[in-house]
C-alpha cells in the first residue's frame, strides 16, 4: 500500500470527522488502497457507499446483471431509468458522486469469467451474491497473496459476512496510557498520583490469524467437541449452508414470484444439508422460510454496515477484526460475531 | 398462505403504502434512514432539520454533495430522495421541531415518529410531544463506533426522561478563573474570555482572579475581606474587560501582558493556593520575542493543524487573531458582538492561542489546533457506517411497530467488539415507565432546593424549567389560594418579574408552583425546598437527583456486557472510541460531551 504523505486541504475537511476518529494514519492508508466490489445488489450498494464515503483510493464495481424493476426499488445507486442496463455501469455515476476523489470503476463482466491475476490488482476483494465454489476459489487464490477477502449476503432479515485476512494480520489498537507518577510531570500540576489519562494513548502492535473460506465452511460437526459446542453456535451458520446450495441448485435466490415452490425446496434443501452436516433437523424450524426472500433494505444496511466497516479496518491496520463470521437476524436484532474454522 | 411483496408480508407492505412518518432531524442518521424508509417502502414520509449542510458533513450525510454546501439539509434530503425514489410523497421542513406550529395535532397526523437528534433539548421534547400525541416513537443515537436505538410508548416502556440522565460536566468558577489543573479547563477560560473581549457579556464567564476562591483564605474571614477589598480596588474591577479592552485599543501586547503576566502575578499572591500544587509561571511578551528560536521546518506529513506551536508561536498566534477579530467588532459598529464559532478561523485561532499559552503558565503539554477545536468545539467524531447500522435497526423496529408486535421490539446496542457472549449487536427488553418519572405520570411531581431570596424569575424559567426540566414555554402558578400568576409563556406579560426574587412573591419553604407547558401538553408540579447551604456554584438542585453525578441507572438486561476495561465511570465524558463500553449506556451524553448545554457541531 503506498502512501502519499500529503493530505490535501479538501480531504482534511471533508474527513475530518474520521480522522478523529480514527486518525490520519489510517486515513492515508485507506487513500492508498484499492477494493473490488462484486455484486451490485442492496448490500452491494450498501458497502459501495461506505467504502466510497470512507475514502478509498478506487472502486471497482463488478456486476454482469441487468438492471430490474426491482432493483430500481431495491439499491439507490441506479436510477429508474436505468432498467436493462447493466447493473454495474448504471450504479457508476451516483456512487462516484458520493465521493469525486476516490475512483470508481464499472464492469459489466462475470466475475466466474475472470482470470486469477484481475484479483491481483487489488488491497481487498467483497463478494456479494456469489456462489459458494466461486468464493472458495477466490477466498484460496487473494488471500495467499495477502489480499484481504470479504465476503456477504443478505437473505430477507437474515444476512453475513465472512472475512479471511490472511494468517497473519497485523494491526494496531489504541489503549489508553497509565501515566506513572513523577516529579516533573508535564501534563498538569495535579498529576501527582498514577491515573488513566484519557487524552494519553499508545498504540500497541497485535496479529491476528485467519482461515479460509473452505476449512470454514467445512468445519466437522460428528466430533464430540463439536456436537457439545453446538449448544452455543449461531443456527444462522446453518442457515447460510442452506441458502448457499439453494443459489448454487437454482441459479438464483429464493424468489417471492414463487414463494411456495421455494419455500418447499428451502425446506427440502434444509433436510438434507443439516443429515449431511450430521446435525440434527430440528436445529432449524420451518418458519425461516418466511423472512428470508429478496434483500430487505434494512438488512442490508446494517449488514453493509458491519462489513464496509470491516474493510476500513482491515485496509487501515487498526482496530481488532471480527473474526471471522458476522450473523444478524433482523426478526430478533441480534448481531454476533463468530469463530468457524480449525481450533 | 402468505403473500409477500419484497421481504414483507402482503398486509405489512400494504400499510407502508398508506401510513405517515415523522423524520426528527436530516443529518447522519436522518439522511441513511431516509434512505432506508424509502426503499422499504415507506410512501408518506416528512422529514425537519433546522440545519444547512457543512463540507464537514459530506463523509457520511451522503444524500449531500460538496454542491449543497449551505442549503437546507431537510430541504436537499428530501430530494436526492427522490431522485431514487419518484414516486415517494416526502415532505421538508427548514425547521426547528421546537416551533409551536408543531403542536400536538401534528404529531396526531403520524402513526410513527423517529428521531435522528444529536442534543437532548430537542429530545425532551419530541418525547412529551409523543406522549401527548400517544405516538409510538423511535429513539437512536450514534458516537464514533457505539450506537443505540430504542422504542418508546406511552404506558408500555420507559419515556425517554424516565432515567435521570447524567447532566453536563461543568468546571466550578475558581478552576476556571484560578486553579485549572486540565487542558479543558483552559480551553473554557479561552471562550470566556472570547466573549468578554468580543462577545455577549456573561458575569458568569468572568476570566479574572476569583479572589473570593475559598481555597485561597487561610482562615475563612479572609475571603469575605477579600471579595470586599477587591469591590473597592476601584477601576480594573468596576470597568468591564470589553471597556478596558477597548480603551487599550485592543493591544495585543497589553492584553498578553494583563492576563497572562499580571494576572498570573496576582494568583501567586495568593499563595494558599500553590501550598500544595505547582505554581503558575507568568510569561513576559518581549522576554519570549527576544528568545524565540526561527521556526524549524516542521514536517508536512500530518495535517497542519495537528502540529503544536511553540509558545512563541502561540504568541504571534494571539496578536493576529487578537487584531482580526478586534477590527472585525469595530467594522459592525456600536454596540456590536461577535459569536465564537469553531469554523470561524480567528475565533477557532484566538482560543487556540489563549488557551494554549494558559496551559503552559500552568505546567501542561501544549495542545495542536486540531485537539483544541474538538474540546472547543464539542466536535463528535462521527462515520457513515455506525449511522447506517443504527438506521438499519430504526427500520426494523418501526416494521415490527407497525406489525402490532410491539412485545417484540427491544433496545438494541452497537458496540465496536463482541461481548462476552459473541454480541456485537445487544438487544434488551423494554423496560416499563418509572413509577418517578415527572414526565409520563399521570401527575408528575418534583422537588427543588433553592435559596428563595437569590434565585430570581427569569433564573427559575430559563435555568431551571426550560433548560433542566425541557420546557420550551412555560406558565408558572402560584399554588398560594390565589393563583398568582408568576410567569406566563406570552412574550412581555410577566417580564417585570424576570429581576424579582422568589421570595418578593411570599415563595418560600414549603410553597408549590403549577408549571405547564401548553405546547408539551405538560403539567408539572414543583416543590420549593428553601436552603441557604447549596455548594458554590450550584444555584439549585433536584431532590433525589446527586448534581452531575447521576450514575449510569443499572435496569434489567438481557446480557452481561462487558469489555476492555470493566467498570468504567461512564459518567466520563469522551469523544474517543478507546472507552469500549458494553454495557448500557445513555448516548446523549456521549454525543454531547463537553457540550454546554448547546447541541453538537454538525
Amino acid at each position: 500500500v503506498k502512501e502519499d504523505p500529503v493530505i490535501s486541504e479538501e480531504e482534511a475537511a471533508q474527513y475530518d470527522r474520521q480522522i478523529r476518529l480514527w486518525g490520519l494514519d489510517a486515513q492515508k492508508r485507506l487513500r492508498g488502497s484499492r477494493v473490488l466490489l462484486v455484486g451490485l445488489g442492496g448490500l452491494g450498494a450498501e458497502v459501495a457507499k461506505n467504502l466510497i464515503l470512507a475514502g478509498v483510493k478506487g472502486l471497482t464495481l463488478l456486476d454482469h446483471e441487468q438492471a430490474s424493476e426491482e432493483s430500481c426499488r431495491a439499491q439507490f445507486l441506479v436510477p429508474v431509468t436505468a432498467r436493462g442496463q447493466n447493473r454495474a455501469r448504471a450504479s457508476l455515476e451516483r456512487a462516484q458522486n458520493l465521493n469525486p476523489m476516490v475512483e470508481v470503476h464499472a464492469d459489466s463482466d462475470r466475475v466466474e469469467d475472470k482470470p486469477d491475476d484481475f484479483f491481483l490488482q487489488f488491497d481487498a476483494v467483497c463478494l456479494t451474491g456469489c456462489s459458494r465454489d466461486l468464493m472458495v476459489r477466490v477466498d484460496q487464490l487473494c488471500s495467499q497473496r495477502n489480499i484481504k477477502v470479504f465476503c456477504g449476503d443478505v437473505y430477507g432479515y437474515y444476512g453475513y459476512m465472512f472475512c479471511n485476512l490472511g494468517q497473519e494480520h497485523n494491526y494496531v489498537e489504541e489503549k489508553p496510557k497509565l501515566v506513572k507518577p513523577t516529579g516533573n510531570s508535564n501534563d498538569g500540576p495535579e498529576a501527582k498520583k498514577a491515573k488513566v489519562d484519557p487524552n494519553e494513548t499508545t498504540m500497541v502492535k497485535k496479529t491476528s490469524s485467519f482461515c479460509t473460506l473452505k476449512e470454514a465452511l467445512e468445519v466437522d460437526w460428528t466430533s464430540e467437541k463439536a456436537k457439545a459446542g453446538l449448544k452455543r453456535t449461531p443456527v444462522d451458520y446453518f442457515l447460510l449452508h442452506v441458502l448457499l446450495k439453494f443459489r448454487t441448485d437454482k441459479g438464483r435466490d429464493p424468489d417471492p414470484q414463487s414463494f411456495a415452490e421455494d419455500s418447499q425446496l428451502l425446506r427440502q434443501i434444509r433436510d438434507d444439508v443439516l443429515e449431511a452436516l450430521a446435525v440434527s433437523g430440528d436445529l432449524l424450524s420451518d418458519d425461516f422460510t418466511s423472512y428470508c426472500f429478496s434483500e430487505m433494505s434494512p438488512v442490508c444496511a446494517v449488514v453493509g454496515g458491519v462489513l464496509g466497516q470491516e474493510v476500513v479496518k482491515a485496509l487501515s491496520q487498526r482496530d481488532p477484526p471480527h473474526r471471522n463470521f458476522f450473523f444478524f437476524d433482523g426478526r430478533k436484532g441480534n448481531g454476533v460475531v463468530d469463530f468457524f474454522g480449525p481450533k | 398462505m402468505v403473500q409477500l411483496v419484497g421481504s414483507l408480508r402482503k398486509e405489512l407492505a400494504d400499510s407502508l403504502s398508506t401510513c405517515k412518518v415523522l423524520v426528527v432531524g436530516a443529518g447522519g442518521i436522518g439522511c441513511e434512514l431516509l434512505k432506508n424508509l424509502v426503499l422499504t417502502g415507506f410512501k408518506n414520509i416528512e422529514v425537519i432539520d433546522l440545519d444547512t449542510i457543512d463540507v464537514s458533513n459530506l463523509n457520511r450525510q451522503f444524500l449531500f454533495q460538496k454542491k449543497h454546501v449551505g442549503k437546507s439539509k431537510a430541504q436537499v434530503a428530501k430530494e436526492s430522495a427522490l431522485q431514487f425514489c419518484p414516486t415517494a410523497n416526502i415532505t421538508a421542513y427548514h425547521d426547528s421541531i421546537m416551533n409551536p406550529d408543531y403542536n400536538v395535532e401534528f404529531f396526531r397526523k403520524f402513526v410513527l415518529v423517529m428521531n435522528a437528534l444529536d442534543n437532548r433539548a430537542a429530545r425532551n421534547h419530541v418525547n412529551r410531544m409523543c406522549l401527548a400525541a400517544d405516538i409510538p416513537l423511535i429513539e437512536s443515537g450514534t458516537a464514533g463506533y457505539l450506537g443505540q436505538v430504542t422504542v418508546i410508548k406511552k404506558g408500555m416502556t420507559e419515556c425517554y426522561e424516565c432515567q435521570p440522565k447524567p447532566t453536563q460536566k461543568t468546571f466550578p468558577g475558581c478552576t476556571i478563573r484560578n486553579t485549572p489543573s486540565e487542558p479543558i479547563h483552559c480551553i473554557v477560560w479561552a471562550k470566556y474570555l472570547f466573549n468578554q473581549l468580543f462577545g455577549e457579556e456573561d458575569a458568569d464567564q468572568e476570566v479574572s482572579p476569583d479572589t473570593a476562591d475559598p481555597e485561597a483564605a487561610w482562615k475563612p474571614e479572609e475571603t469575605a475581606a477579600r471579595a470586599t477589598a477587591s469591590e473597592k480596588d476601584g477601576d480594573i474591577k468596576r470597568v468591564s474587560t470589553k471597556d478596558w479592552a477597548r480603551s487599550t485599543g485592543y493591544d495585543p501586547v497589553k492584553l498578553f501582558n494583563k492576563l497572562f503576566k499580571d494576572d498570573i502575578m496576582y494568583l501567586l499572591t495568593m499563595d494558599k493556593l500553590w501550598k500544595k500544587r505547582k505554581a503558575p509561571t507568568p510569561l513576559d511578551w518581549h522576554q519570549l520575542e527576544n528568545s524565540a528560536c526561527p521556526q524549524e521546518d516542521s514536517p508536512v506529513s500530518g495535517l497542519k493543524d495537528q502540529q503544536v506551536l511553540g509558545v512563541w508561536g502561540h504568541c504571534q498566534l494571539f496578536q493576529q487573531s487578537v487584531e482580526t477579530l478586534s477590527s472585525q467588532l469595530q467594522e459592525k459598529g456600536e454596540g456590536a458582538e461577535l459569536v465564537w464559532d469553531k469554523d470561524d478561523p480567528p475565533a477557532m485561532d484566538f482560543v487556540t492561542a489563549a488557551s494554549n499559552l494558559r496551559m503552559h503558565i500552568f505546567s501542561m503539554n501544549m495542545k495542536s489546533r486540531f485537539d483544541v477545536k474538538s474540546m472547543a468545539g464539542n466536535i463528535i467524531p462521527a462515520i457513515a457506517t455506525t449511522n447506517a447500522v443504527i438506521a438499519g435497526l430504526i427500520v426494523l423496529e418501526g416494521l415490527k411497530i407497525l406489525s402490532g408486535e410491539l412485545e417484540s421490539c427491544r433496545t438494541i446496542f452497537l458496540n465496536k467488539c463482541p461481548n462476552l457472549r459473541k454480541k456485537l449487536l445487544v438487544p434488551c427488553i423494554l423496560d416499563p415507565p418509572s413509577a418517578n418519572c415527572y414526565v409520563c405520570t399521570s401527575k408528575p411531581e418534583v422537588t427543588v432546593k433553592l435559596n428563595v431570596h437569590k434565585t430570581m424569575v427569569l433564573s427559575l424559567q430559563d435555568r431551571i424549567l426550560k433548560e433542566r426540566f425541557g420546557m420550551v414555554a412555560p406558565d408558572v402558578q402560584i399554588e398560594d389560594g390565589k393563583g398568582t400568576i408568576l410567569i406566563s409563556s406570552e412574550e412581555g406579560e410577566t417580564e417585570a418579574n424576570n429581576s424579582k426574587f422568589l421570595s418578593d412573591f411570599g415563595i418560600r419553604n414549603g410553597s408549590r408552583l403549577q408549571v405547564d407547558d401548553f405546547l408539551q401538553d405538560y403539567t408539572l408540579l414543583v416543590n420549593v425546598l428553601h436552603t441557604e447551604e447549596l455548594e458554590r456554584d450550584v444555584e439549585f438542585e433536584v431532590v433525589g437527583e446527586a448534581p452531575d453525578k447521576a450514575p449510569p441507572p443499572q435496569t434489567n438486561q438481557e446480557e452481561v456486557n462487558s469489555i476492555t476495561n470493566g467498570n468504567k465511570d461512564s459518567a466520563q465524558p469522551s469523544t474517543s472510541s478507546k472507552g469500549q463500553h458494553g454495557r448500557k449506556l445513555q448516548l446523549d451524553w456521549l454525543t454531547e460531551a463537553y457540550n454546554c448545554g448547546g447541541s453538537n457541531s454538525s
